[in-house]
């Protein structure tokens, strides 16, 4: 078959209309659940603080959302111009995690600073506190 | 504080307990009475007790926290400790100590607020490798570039500051690294007066580690150019 023979609206609109089958569905739904649970299990154990889990709370809904309510999923595969739902998901998802790296290095940053601040004044503290025990003895 | 000694000398030390000892004896025989200060930024070997038996006070950071962040303790130290002016110097002995009057004299006399003991500004026969040659012929003129002074030595860590001067820089923009042309255009935009003295210096000790080695070679002019850039946009203020 001749390239120039294709249809491209008639390819995109065959792949957009593909069902989703049960069984990717299925999955989508128990990695969310799973997901949302062992963020769950982070905060009770102590190792996750509360106000770090809103974003993974969200993902995880949203997964879950989307797993259950794929016409959704079409809804934006259309808007952002993407061919296939599969691509759309991997757009998002590698914005999100593009996003929160920044995020991350932002508040590393400021964890850095707090950390030299910190030890600077401990170690201040320390000659002073030495220093008027010096002058005691 | 010694009542009629108004100049601290900050020394930050790393893992130079071999070395120390002289340098402070010969802060105290060439600038009597300047008070003498030793950071130790986390040093392994006994750095902090060879400051104290030669009579230093010494500020030991609970860990290595960089040159510059041990630079800026020593800052925040001569701030609450009421100084008016300090002279830092390196604790590998590169630095000559009969150079400190020098470089404190055009602060007392009020001339300027941040002195450079410069190694270029009059031929001395201080020896820099072509590498290190480059970088600091290309950060002089990114210097004039952002409209900061022509310095003929502006990657030298033996400076004299006036208060004005190191209370700037116990500010949290202060590098925990490298602190170079960076500063020196934040201070000259923030209107403080920046001359040279010449000063002698010995080259590098043996079998010491070079700040600027390895993949910090790649990393540090990315950094200071980075750096430099933020003190370019800072608000300019008149001397």
């Amino acid at each position: 078959m001749n390239i120039e023979q294709i249809d491209v609206d008639a390819l995109r609109r065959l792949m957009m209309d593909q069902p989703e089958p049960w069984t990717t569905r299925a999955i989508a739904l128990a990695v969310s659940l799973a997901f949302l649970g062992a963020v769950l299990n982070l905060v009770r154990r102590g190792r996750l603080r509360e106000e770090y889990t809103p974003i993974w709370t969200v993902v995880a809904v949203g997964i879950m959302t989307l797993s259950v309510w794929s016409a959704g999923l079409r809804v934006i595969t259309r808007m952002v111009g993407a061919w296939a739902p599969s691509s759309t998901l991997f757009f998002f998802g590698e914005l999100f995690l593009l996003i929160l790296c920044l995020n991350y290095a932002v508040r590393l940053s400021s964890l850095t600073l707090h950390v030299k601040l910190l030890a600077q004044e401990i170690a201040i503290l320390r000659a002073e506190r030495d220093g008027r025990r010096d002058a005691r003895a | 504080m010694s009542p009629a000694a108004p100049a601290l000398a900050v020394i930050p030390a790393l893992n130079e307990a071999s070395r120390i000892g002289a340098v402070i004896d010969g802060v105290r025989r060439a600038a009597e009475p300047v008070d003498v200060l030793v950071v130790d930024d986390g040093s392994e070997d006994d750095t902090a007790a060879q400051a104290r038996v030669h009579g230093a006070l010494v500020i030991s950071h609970p860990f290595n926290l960089g040159y510059g962040a041990a630079l800026q303790t020593g800052y925040k130290h001569a701030a609450r400790a009421g100084y008016t002016c300090l002279v830092q110097l390196d604790a590998d002995g590169q630095h000559d100590p009969a150079d400190v009057r020098r470089l404190l004299q055009p602060i007392q006399a009020g001339r300027a607020e941040v002195v450079i003991g410069s190694r270029f500004a009059e031929a001395r026969g201080y020896h820099m490798g072509v590498a290190r040659t480059i970088g600091r012929t290309f950060f002089q003129r990114v210097l004039v570039a952002c409209g900061g002074p022509r310095i003929a030595d502006p990657t030298s860590g033996f400076q004299a500051l006036a208060r004005d001067a190191f209370l700037l820089c116990c500010e949290d923009f202060y590098p925990s690294d490298f602190p170079d042309v960076d500063v020196l255009l934040l201070m000259h935009r923030r209107g403080l007066r920046i001359v040279e003295v010449p000063v002698t210096m010995a080259q590098s000790p043996p079998g010491r580690i070079a700040m600027h080695a390895g993949l910090r070679a790649v990393y540090y002019p990315y950094k200071m150019l980075l750096s430099t850039f933020r003190s370019a946009l800072a608000p300019k203020e008149t001397p």
